[in-house]
């Protein structure tokens, strides 16, 4: 077996717990803290999704009026994407990467800190305009010249909160890149490397890209807003297409750093739950690449009805995007093909992922139609479609991510038959939430708006969804008894109780800081399965491999 | 043996819900409105096309996934592996065409009825001037009666049926969006300044009715009561409506009335000409505003943080006159929204 028995480890001079984790420069730790921070901005948010279900179930404006309702999609879009989704992923990132890298830690763990901490600081500076007469309400697109006119500092308070924010991710971009280019264990090449790191890598090098547009566009918005300029302000001569160019240069690669390591993570998860390798690795590759290149020419896909944009050319580039995306659906398939299916959680959340995502790749191929985006732009079908893409995909690859890796994390399995629970009242209640939204769109209804007529029948569609919202509200109760339970008493783990392939599954559950006692031999993107299952699956002649082991001396000892 | 067993049940199941899809789509479901305007027949037959291609690549997917689930679980003690399959070049170009293919006819037949979207008739009907400011309409008839808002009912935009209808998109002050669901059509009001000129939308009716519709681009505060009703009727009637509307009669338009109380302001320097101004309570009033300069302006009044009243802008030298709704008694401020720091006064309403 491929576990590594430890010694027990020299104990490191002792601080207290708290500042143990205030001042950690441990991948792992900071993994878990994004993590953790994440959930709970993903509980704000979410309470403010079920504000908002809650005052659109019914026609009439019940318990918020438009001011409080405005403030609070901006907030719920706002904290999902830039405090939950992206700084969930980039936690399991923090955590995993190294460990299937065969890396004792990020290459700047420091600067790791710093991404991380500046997290949390621009989440509540985002949320604090509630405490200054209100918080941002023009929605997490933020279109100018609304933006620029609307009064309040809660605005104001939005862009520097989001710029913190990005900054965090440009800095965690580079740390990524530099540690995936340059801490792989011996052996480990690029093409030997774990789907999960290819997605993490690609992603990285997205958000350094585009990233630094959006930061440039918010600084002229700041300027624009309180020193006079006139970059957006049509009244003033500025430009409102300009900023809906630079927030969507960065917003369309923005969904595929919401996305990408979400496939990376099903990735992982089916072939150790089909007991087969990923089909196609290499074309998998290429088709993360070939996404990640393609979500830079399909901004303007977001404004085919501004009247501004090159139709044929935005809409041929965004339905391209579908090529290398059928291509991932079409090898995950492949991958459950003539597999040994284990339907545990993690795979439960996996298998969600692919059968939610194809419905929001669908409906995303419909939207790159100039016409068809005509009728349901900016209505409720787009809605659905984000919500199919980030929820239906993002969200349930962060739960598979959180049930497959949490053993390794903490050592001990979440429950099972809880687990199970969770992703059926999880599964149904997203579907009730957001499925009857693509009809809602057909139907006319646009989206940010705070109330319906009730002759518009619009009605029974909408409670619908409202008793979806609160189904999945009450999907994470057993989530929270799980995650709480197993702390206390759960199933121990083991190293390696999924029969990974890949190296995090070859350390203890938690690994030591340092990760690797010792490090098995590297010679495929599955090491860890060619170490249980012996040679006669490899394409490399085994002696060759014996003999690669014992002549690195480096290996052996690891990196630590 | 099982896969003999497994795979008629499964294909039941296939063609069951293939076949419950396409009763579902019979019944009107995942359809858009029936459209009532000439191109919204395309946009909708269009809509059919990528509906059953979405259809079927939906059906097959879902359906793999569901016979994978069924026919390769695991056996409980079953530890032996499948065999390790890496890839299959052939197969994976075969299913690279797949998506490429779909996508290709795709976008051939969006680009066609692209095309009838943004033909332009050299002799439409009718040519209005739709202008939408937060969070109302008002319809300008070219050479014709103007459309205001009046009290909380949406303003009505009359045209005629069977004709080239074509609308000037001009947005006053933030991005708004002119959408009718029936017509299967939005687009955007943006205010470009000197950076480019208004949207131009055209589309011809097919059916006298009343369609409702309303901004669908996210305005402010009271995005959402920000609707409109378009009436269209047969050329007679759309005739005599408009020469009532422009006569003054019924419905008569709020604008152009006589006003009791009006207030002179000026706008010169990036300065108002006063600081305050008072009028009388639950009385409708007019502003004559005057800008003096080349830089845009306008009157707007506030109720602390929210806009009651938004006056277009004047962008150059010239005058206007804006008829104010009633206010109730009390202080508002009056300012310029292009100007907020610099412009803004005190308004007293009086019993």
């Amino acid at each position: 077996m491929a576990t590594t028995t430890l010694e027990p480890r020299a104990s490191t001079y002792r601080r207290s717990w708290v500042l143990e984790w205030l001042t950690t420069v441990d991948h792992k730790k900071i993994g878990i803290l994004y993590i953790a921070n994440s959930f709970l901005f993903f509980f704000a948010a979410g309470i403010l999704a079920l504000l908002i279900r809650s005052e659109l179930a019914i026609p009439g404006i019940q318990f918020l009026d438009q001011a409080t309702y405005n403030q609070a999609f901006t907030m719920h879009g706002t904290i999902m994407l830039f405090l939950f989704i992206i700084p969930a992923l980039s936690g399991f990132g923090n955590y995993i990467v190294p460990l299937q890298l065969g890396a004792p830690d990020m290459a700047f763990p420091r600067i790791n800190a710093l991404s991380f901490w500046l997290l949390p600081l621009g989440g509540l500076l985002i949320f604090s305009g509630y405490l200054f007469g209100g918080a941002a309400a023009e929605g997490w697109t933020g279109y100018a010249p609304l933006t620029n006119r609307a009064e309040g500092v809660g605005t104001d308070l939005w862009i520097v909160g989001l710029m913190l924010v990005g900054t965090a991710s440009i800095l965690g971009a580079v740390n990524f890149i530099a540690t995936i280019f340059k801490m792989r264990a011996p052996g480990m090449t690029l093409f030997r490397m774990p789907i999960f790191v290819w997605t993490v890598l690609v992603t990285a090098v997205l958000i350094l890209l585009a990233t630094p547009v959006l930061a440039a566009g918010l600084i002229a918005l700041f300027i624009d807003r309180n020193y006079g300029g006139s970059f957006f302000d049509p009244s003033v001569g500025g430009n409102p297409i300009l900023w809906q160019h630079i927030f969507w240069f960065f917003g369309h690669p923005e969904v595929y750093i919401v996305i990408l390591p979400a496939m990376g993570v099903v990735s992982e998860i089916l072939p150790v739950f089909s007991r087969k390798p990923l089909f196609g690795y290499r074309a998998f590759v290429f088709a993360t690449i070939a996404i990640g290149l393609l979500s830079f020419s399909v901004w303007a896909h977001h404004m085919f009805t501004t009247g501004s944009v090159l139709l044929p050319f935005f809409s041929f580039m965004t339905a391209l995007i579908a090529i290398p995306t059928g291509i991932k659906m079409f090898n995950w398939l492949a991958t459950l093909w003539r597999g040994k299916l284990i339907l545990a959680t993690p795979m439960l959340f996996a298998l969600g992922f692919l059968s939610m995502f194809l419905i929001g790749g669908i409906s995303g191929v419909m939207l790159a139609s100039p016409p068809i985006d005509f009728h349901v732009q900016d209505t409720y079908f787009v809605v659905a479609h984000l919500h199919y893409v980030f929820f239906g995909g993002s969200v349930f690859g962060v739960f598979a991510a959180m049930y497959y890796w949490f053993p390794k994390m903490f050592g001990r399995k979440l429950n099972e038959p809880l687990g199970k629970i969770h992703f059926w009242i999880h599964f149904i209640g997203f579907n009730l939430a957001f499925f009857p939204m693509h009809q809602l769109g057909l139907d006319g209804m646009p989206r940010r708006i705070s109330d319906y007529s009730a002759d518009a029948g619009w009605t029974l569609l909408n409670m619908l969804s409202t008793v979806g919202a609160f189904m999945i509200a009450v999907s994470i109760i057993p989530f929270l008894i799980n995650v709480v339970a197993t702390f206390i008493n759960g199933e121990p783990a083991g190293d390696d109780p999924w029969e990974g392939n890949t190296l995090e599954w070859a350390t203890s559950s938690p690994p030591p800081a340092y990760n690797f006692d010792r490090l098995p031999p590297i010679h495929s993107e599955r090491p860890l399965f060619y170490l249980t299952h012996g040679h006669g699956h490899s394409a490399e002649r085994p002696d060759d491999l014996e003999r690669d082991a014992e002549d690195d001396p480096e290996r052996r000892d690891g990196l630590a | 043996m099982q896969r003999m067993v497994a795979n008629p049940r499964l294909r039941k199941i296939l063609r069951g819900s293939a076949s419950m899809l396409l009763m579902g789509l019979l019944a009107g479901c995942l359809l858009p409105p029936e459209p009532k305007t000439v191109v919204g027949r395309d946009v909708f037959n269009l809509y059919i096309v990528v509906l059953i291609l979405a259809g079927i690549v939906f059906v097959a997917v879902e359906g793999f996934i569901l016979y994978a689930i069924v026919r390769y679980r695991r056996k409980p003690d079953d530890e032996t592996l499948p065999e390790q399959l890496h890839g299959n070049t052939k197969v994976e170009i075969i299913w690279t065409v797949i998506p490429t293919v779909i996508v290709f006819i795709l976008f051939g037949f969006s680009m066609a009825t692209l095309g009838k979207i943004e033909a332009r008739s050299e002799t439409p009907g009718v040519v209005i001037q739709v202008d939408g400011f937060q969070w109302n309409w008002i319809f300008r008839y070219e050479d014709g009666p103007v459309v205001e808002p009046s009290g909380n009912e949406p303003p009505v935009l009359a045209v005629p049926v069977g004709e080239p209808v074509r609308l000037v998109l001009n947005a006053i002050d933030v991005n708004h969006a002119f959408y009718v669901p029936q017509f299967l059509i939005k687009r955007d009001l943006i205010d470009l300044g000197n950076n480019g000129h208004d949207n131009e939308l055209e589309f011809t009716i097919t059916e006298a009715g009343t369609y409702a519709g309303q901004c669908a681009e996210f305005c402010g505060l009271r995005h959402a009561d920000m609707k409109f009703v378009v009436d269209a009727m047969e050329r007679p009637a759309y005739d005599e409506y408009i020469a009532a509307l422009a006569s003054g009669e019924t419905p008569p338009p709020t604008g152009g009335g006589e006003c009791t109380t009006t207030v002179e302001i000026k706008a010169n320097n990036t300065q108002f000409d006063i600081g305050e101004f008072e009028v009388p309570a639950e009385t409708d009033f007019c502003i004559a505003f005057e800008n003096q300069e080349a830089i845009p302006h306008n009157v707007a009044i506030y109720d602390g943080g929210e806009a009651i009243f938004t006056g277009e802008f004047v962008n150059e030298p010239g005058t206007i006159t804006y008829n104010v709704p009633a206010l109730s008694a009390g202080e508002f401020r009056f300012i310029c929204d292009a100007h907020p720091q610099a412009m803004v006064g005190d308004v007293t309403v009086t019993e």
